[in-house]
């Protein structure tokens, strides 16, 4: 804007500026004719003219002159204007001014009051067209004139220029400002979309932008599905996997050659690698996902229910306080395994109690953020300092009498981490092993 | 004792069964889950080994049918799919266990003995009877101390009657759960082989109701 409307205005006054001095020149060029018209009789004597057509040439000093004189070293009268009076209008042929297209000589100069004039000269000769004496028919015109009309047409430009360019400004403020807005309202719905607060974006937008949001939508949509498939194909394998492992260990179990005890410990290392792997693979997948959210409460729920079932035997109580509407930041699969390890290790090693509390809380270290918070307690023997160090280290039983594989704790050690929680033990109330986990919850 | 495996995968079939016979039990197989559906809808089981991604029908959906159908024999699951989410939707299904896969033989087995001692109301791993006990976990019965040594078929008697004892026990129940499809259930097995039993223990232990079936010691013993 800056550049387009001085250039604008620039090209707009030239224009202007010659087509006014054209009009002043063409006003000047007729006068002359009329007065060399009028001027030549049939004498070699020059006529006074008479009707010009501007009363400014009987106005003393108007700027308006006519003067018809003989060429210089030629003999014949000299008849002015009555504005001109006694004053002379030099004589551009005699200032070395090339003539125009139409025999015409034009030059700037000074008038008796020093006002600035246009100077234009025809010559032609009096009497008879071929030797008669060649006279000069000058007429002068104010430049003031045209002038005075172009700086007043500037000025009505310049004005008129920068209004119009303070209201281009706002309008384009406005723009920026409204036409904006969608893209503000795009960002507040990306950061819904992270926060886990939505799953797609749902503002309403303008069409412009709607080509943006769907593919957005459906790349959000894709990204889920080659997450879900990834963990179908991983799902699929374990399975694959595992019934070979288990008939391979089965059989050689059954055995007592060297042979068998190898292949039973390789099918065994195997096994664990598989595991560790899948478990991995099954993690790295899941972070990746754009802002899941869990209700822990139908988690836990199911988790107390099937444990309750499988430890019968011991008559397993399960004391669950989970706050209405705690929330996990995350995906549900890595919640149930995080609860479930915990909970299955609590109700493998108590007496007969178990208890969980869950609460949603503000997270002290980050404002605007919040944590949900879960301890599980048992009333089993409880473990020795030492003991706590291993007890997440994969593969370590610290009985083998009770049956496992070792690896449950060390998955819910893996995967708080993997979701930037924290973990503590320590002895609980009841007796037995108390475990805190604090993990990610979304904002509402 | 009578268990169905229903496991698609043959080796690890054939391991199953074998162990199961092995440890005692007399053992029905099925290698889809139509088969195995049928089966345990038609047949007395006092347990199912049953694995949850078979063809034809999913082990989950045959679980719920039986659950349905009202079969309510203990359901030990087998899977190599071990995530929380698989196990609770096991329970909720109706199992009554779960072992995920690779798993060791034994561990199974001392699910399996868990689960008929549970089901038939034992909570200890001893049955007593009178002077005789049973040890389901080694598979040993002792009359006031002294090893009895059985046959595996009069062990598979004994240890039926023991886990229901203090209740009549039909010819026909007994058939039913002492062995698998193929046998021929009109011959006289059984009275044989409660013959011999009688020979080796105390001769009042095993009474026979006349036109109703066996039972086990009388109504003061444990139930």
């Amino acid at each position: 804007m800056l550049i387009v409307l001085p250039a604008a205005g620039i090209i707009i006054y030239s224009l202007i500026r010659s087509h006014i001095m054209d009009g002043f020149e063409d006003k000047l060029r007729t006068y002359a004719w009329v007065v060399q018209a009028e001027s030549i009789g049939d004498t070699s004597q020059p006529e006074k003219p008479a009707n010009i057509g501007e009363p400014l040439f009987g106005v003393t000093h108007s700027g308006w002159y006519w003067q018809v004189r003989p060429v210089a070293g030629t003999e014949g009268a000299r008849l002015v204007s009555d504005s001109l009076a006694t004053a002379t209008l030099p004589s551009p042929s005699e200032h070395n001014v090339v003539p125009d297209a139409d025999g015409l000589f034009w030059l700037n100069t000074t008038g008796p009051l020093g006002q600035p004039l246009r100077v234009v000269e025809g010559r032609g000769r009096l009497g008879d067209e071929n030797t008669g004496p060649l006279y000069s028919f000058i007429v002068a015109g104010p430049l003031d004139w045209p002038e005075s009309r172009i700086s007043s047409f500037a000025l009505t430009i310049a004005i008129a220029l920068t209004l119009a360019g303070l209201g281009l400004i706002a309008a384009t403020f406005l723009q920026v400002r409204f036409g904006l807005a969608p893209l503000s309202r795009v960002e507040q719905g990306l950061a819904e979309i992270r926060s886990g607060t939505s799953e797609k974006l749902e503002a309403d937008l303008p069409s412009e932008i709607e080509p943006l949001q769907a593919e957005l939508n459906a790349l959000i949509e894709s990204n889920q599905q080659i997450i879900d498939r990834a963990r179908t194909q991983v799902g699929n394998l374990a399975h694959a996997l595992k019934t070979p492992l288990a008939v391979i260990t089965n059989e050689a179990e059954e055995r007592s050659t060297p042979f068998a005890h190898k292949v039973a410990e390789q099918a065994e290392i195997m096994g664990s690698q598989v595991s560790l792997y899948l478990d991995r693979a099954r993690m790295a997948a899941q972070t990746n996902t754009i802002g899941r959210v869990t209700e822990v409460e139908p988690v836990v729920d199911a988790l107390q229910r099937a444990l309750e079932r499988i430890y019968r035997d011991k008559s397993l109580n399960i004391d669950v306080d989970c706050e209405a509407h705690a929330r996990f930041l995350g995906e549900r699969q890595d919640l149930e395994e995080m609860l479930g390890n915990l909970l299955d290790n609590a109700s493998k090693w108590c007496k007969r109690r178990v208890r969980v509390a869950i609460r949603a809380s503000a997270d002290p270290k980050r404002t605007g953020r919040r944590r949900v918070q879960i301890v599980v307690e048992d009333d089993g023997p409880g473990l020795a300092a030492e003991q706590r160090d291993v007890i997440f280290e994969r593969g370590v039983r610290l009985d083998e009498t009770k049956p496992g594989s070792g690896l449950g704790l060390s998955i819910v050690r893996d995967m708080v981490e993997l979701y930037q929680g924290t973990w503590s033990l320590s002895q609980s109330s009841l007796g037995g092993l108390r475990v805190d986990v604090n993990l990610p919850a979304p904002l509402t | 004792m009578r268990v169905l495996v229903v496991e698609d995968d043959i080796d690890l079939n054939r391991q199953l069964v074998s162990a199961m016979i092995d440890a005692g039990y007399a053992v029905d197989t099925a290698l889809d889950g139509e088969d195995g559906f049928h089966l345990g809808d038609t047949e007395p089981y006092d347990l199912a080994i049953l694995d949850i991604g078979l063809p034809k029908m999913d082990g989950i959906s045959v679980l719920e049918g039986w659950r349905r159908a009202g079969r309510n024999m203990p359901v030990i699951l087998l899977t190599a799919r071990d995530r929380w989410s698989d196990k609770v939707s096991g329970m909720d299904a109706g199992a009554d266990d779960y072992v995920a896969k690779p798993f060791h033989m034994e561990e199974l087995l001392a699910r399996v003995r868990a689960q008929v001692r549970r089901a038939a109301g034992h909570a200890r791993s001893e049955i007593e009877c009178g002077p005789v006990r049973l040890d389901t976990r080694s598979a040993r019965v002792t009359c006031d101390g002294q090893v009895v040594k059985l046959t595996s078929h009069e062990y598979r008697l004994l240890s039926y009657l023991m886990h229901h004892n203090g209740r009549i026990v039909s010819r026909t129940e007994l058939v039913e759960h002492l062995y698998d499809q193929d046998f021929d259930r009109d011959s006289n097995t059984i009275e044989v082989f409660i013959g011999r039993l009688r020979k080796k223990l105390p001769t009042d232990l095993i009474e026979t109701v006349r036109g109703l079936g066996y039972r086990l010691g009388d109504g003061a013993d444990e139930a």
